[in-house]
């Protein structure tokens, strides 16, 4: 069949860094073929998808050298992020910017962008504000404005990364609907989504090469072993994870932690989360589900008191009124850990809490020490926070959180984006703590962390909790079996 | 974090933004080289009854957007009363010295505030970013790359907002309120910036992904040109700047015609 993209001898560097992310990558691509990259964070994939489309080196100004490169001339390119691929205000003028791109006249475009919108099942007026559209549809704009250029050729770069899990399925089924004839070409970590649209699946090691290519029914059974060294979701991860997890210890000490009475939260004067009355005990991990926008992260904010509150609410049995007094019990992380760096190491960072405290500097290097070895950062301590990776700034944003000492988490999707060995090695640490009696309440969208990490789940429904319920432990025996060698997860941190 | 405020939609939307921008940076140069605090004062009240009755906006809204400019308003014109100098001493306390001169000098720079506060007001109530830059390009030919650009960078505002929220709470969080004004100008900017920067970039590719280029033709979404509206609007400026000058001589609130 006719080849419809390719690189020869691909040689690329990013600037400052010292190794080549590429060297000598050979690939090409058949019309038609719906293929899908996959690799640990880092690897290059997006890079190469930006080679592939030529936005590498025509858009963004990375040396790189090749052989031989055929680009597609008609594509379309799905960004991860969607708030960073618009730049009209309304899901109209969004479309017809591309359509004004293309000379397409004027007359036809309220036509076009009214059929385009069809198209990715996306039921909104065409003038609608795209601040209010939610990520999910905001990512199907995204798509439709792509399909404005119809192209032969679509690259998608995690377009679901930021989604929550309805939103995903609605971006593929779109994608599967609209997609069938093209050549598509796939960055995700979300395999089940994708696995029975693509036919081609190329893994990639940390090292930027291609360890496997090849049909897509064949290579998670041939290259298992591969796959799951280098850190990569796979389907029935969690199944093997299972395997080898120890058995779950239940922290013996049942204390009340937070005493929650006809507890609300208001935004705006208004009331935005509401909890008629809950408990949460040592020990405990809460998993806090619901759709996008249900409140969620407003529950959280509301037990930190960063919005106003008022009803019962006890922590420890006491009343506290102000954020900082509750910032020593209860400690909070925030979906972006950036937002909450502010030195410029990383081992200032660990100590910055500390020093608020006036702790001696003894103290605070033992302490500093033993949490930067515990969380994986003793190299990079001299480091600035923003020189690491994604699973290595979430990590420190964790450990800078709980250095004081707290034994209540809040935590806003703390695994969000981040690849199976992350996520893996960051459960661990909240289920090594959970198990010496901390308290958990994590808001999370995968179902899989709920059922095999969370003890408790609290469903939020339009700003309400509306039910408490504990998540039955997996059958107790078939655990135990093997339970007596703990601790034998492979996988280690980078 | 969302800006929606409903309003009426009046003949001020409908003109051409070009044309406003335009007709109103000349009013604005006018206002500079007028001395007559009768004009001034006539010609302010002619837009403040523009930007009340005709920007289409409720009125708590219109008040709120004016308070900031009235106050402004009463600074400059106190300021200059109090410490201005002139001959006919009014009153003497300290360095409080109000004289007549002051006085009218304080009220005319005064004015000569609310007139600009009026016009921006009228012009960025009445105007979407969105015409107005299709309007530019279209009727002063500006290149597409410097009109898209500006509303992309519209666009990153309320998330820059939304940003600057989350950047607070994570700090009250960390306990990191007690720092100096310095200290404190970093720890936001550091990460709002380098969030932008990054966005910045990252829209930049998503347009040129869409094939957004300089060099090829475009067609426009949007074709903003001239109605009736436009006359209106013309006619409707010369006729408060005419009367302005007309009842300044017939009927003076004040026998000054030059107040420097």
């Amino acid at each position: 069949m006719e080849c419809i993209a390719s690189v020869e001898q691909l040689r690329l560097k990013f600037p400052g860094k010292e190794t080549l992310l590429f060297k000598d990558l050979s690939l090409s691509f058949k019309k038609g073929e719906k293929v899908l990259l996959i690799g640990p964070s880092g690897c290059g994939k997006s890079t190469l998808l930006q080679v592939l489309s030529g936005l590498i080196p025509h858009s963004v100004d990375i040396p790189m050298k090749a052989k031989h490169i055929r680009v597609p001339d008609n594509w379309g390119y799905v960004f991860q992020d969607p708030d960073s691929q618009f730049c009209m205000p309304f899901v109209d003028e969004e479309i017809a910017f591309v359509l004004e791109n293309i000379s397409v006249p004027r007359e036809q475009m309220p036509e076009r962008i009214e059929g385009l919108l069809r198209a990715v099942n996306l039921q909104v007026p065409p003038h609608t504000n795209i601040h209010t559209l939610s990520g999910g549809m905001k990512q199907r704009l995204a798509l439709a404005s792509v399909l404005a250029l119809e192209p032969d050729v679509l690259f998608l770069d995690e377009p679901t990364a930021m989604i929550d899990d309805e939103g995903t399925e609605m971006i593929w089924r779109t994608v599967k609907q609209i997609a069938y004839d093209k050549t598509v070409i796939i960055v995700e970590h979300k395999i089940e989504h994708v696995l029975d649209f693509v036919d081609r699946i190329i893994l990639f090691n940390d090292a930027g090469e291609i360890v496997a290519d090849g049909e897509a029914s064949t290579i998670f059974h041939n290259y298992k072993e591969v796959i799951a060294s280098q850190g990569v979701w796979y389907p029935r991860i969690w199944d093997d994870y299972k395997k080898k997890k120890k058995v779950r210890r239940h922290s013996s000490e049942q204390r009340e932690v937070i005493c929650l009475e006809n507890f609300q939260g208001y935004r705006n004067k208004e009331v935005k989360i509401r909890v008629n009355t809950a408990r949460v005990h040592e020990g405990e991990w809460i998993a806090v589900t619901g759709k996008n926008g249900a409140g969620k992260s407003t529950l959280l904010h509301a037990l930190m008191k960063l919005i106003p509150t008022d009803g019962e609410y006890k922590v420890y049995g006491n009343r506290l009124e102000q954020t900082k007094q509750l910032a020593r019990r209860i400690a909070f992380v925030f979906q972006n850990p950036e937002f909450q760096f502010v030195t410029n190491s990383v081992w200032e960072e660990m100590a910055y809490s500390l020093r608020l405290e006036k702790r001696t500097e003894q103290e605070i290097a033992s302490e500093v020490e033993r949490l930067l070895k515990m969380f994986h950062l003793e190299e990079q301590k001299k480091q600035h926070p923003y020189q690491l990776s994604m699973g290595q700034k979430r990590r420190l944003s964790v450990a800078a959180s709980i250095i004081s000492g707290q034994k209540v988490f809040l935590l806003d999707e703390p695994t969000f984006g981040q690849d199976a060995k992350n996520t893996f090695a960051l459960l661990e640490l909240f289920e090594s703590y959970r198990e010496k009696g901390a308290a958990i309440i994590m808001v999370t969208h995968d179902e899989q962390i709920v059922k095999h990490f969370a003890t408790r789940r609290w469903i939020i429904e339009n700003g309400q909790l509306v039910r408490d319920e504990p998540v039955m432990p997996e059958t107790k025996k078939a655990l135990s079996v093997q339970g007596g060698s703990s601790r034998e997860m492979g996988y280690s941190l980078s | 974090m969302r800006w929606d405020i409903h309003y009426r939609e009046t003949w001020l939307h409908r003109t051409n933004p070009s044309l406003k921008l335009l007709v109103m940076m000349s009013i604005f140069i006018l206002v500079l080289f007028l001395h007559n605090p009768n004009v001034l004062i006539n010609l302010s009240i002619g837009l403040f009854l523009l930007f009340f009755i005709y920007t289409g906006y409720p009125l708590k809204y219109l008040l709120l957007f004016f308070l900031p400019f009235f106050v402004i308003f009463v600074s400059t014109a106190s300021s200059m009363t109090l410490f201005g100098q002139g001959t006919t001493t009014w009153v003497q306390w300290g360095l409080v010295h109000v004289t007549k001169e002051s006085f009218l000098r304080g009220m005319h720079l005064g004015f000569r505030a609310l007139t600009f506060a009026l016009l921006g007001l009228i012009f960025s109530l009445t105007t979407r970013p969105v015409y107005l830059f299709y309007s530019l390009m279209q009727q002063l030919k500006l290149k597409p790359k410097y009109a898209y650009s500006f509303l992309a960078g519209v666009r990153l505002i309320p998330i820059m907002l939304e940003e600057f929220q989350t950047v607070q709470n994570a700090l009250k969080v960390r306990g990191a309120g007690h720092s100096g004004t310095l200290e404190k100008v970093k720890r936001y900017a550091v990460p709002l910036l380098s969030q932008s920067i990054r966005r910045a970039q990252r829209i930049a590719v998503a347009m040129e992904a869409k094939r957004f280029s300089n060099e090829t033709k475009r067609t426009f979404y949007y074709r903003i040109g001239f109605s009736k509206y436009d006359l209106m609007f013309l006619f409707s400026m010369i006729g408060i700047i005419m009367l302005s000058y007309y009842a300044a001589t017939v009927f003076p609130y004040i026998p000054v015609t030059d107040v420097r």
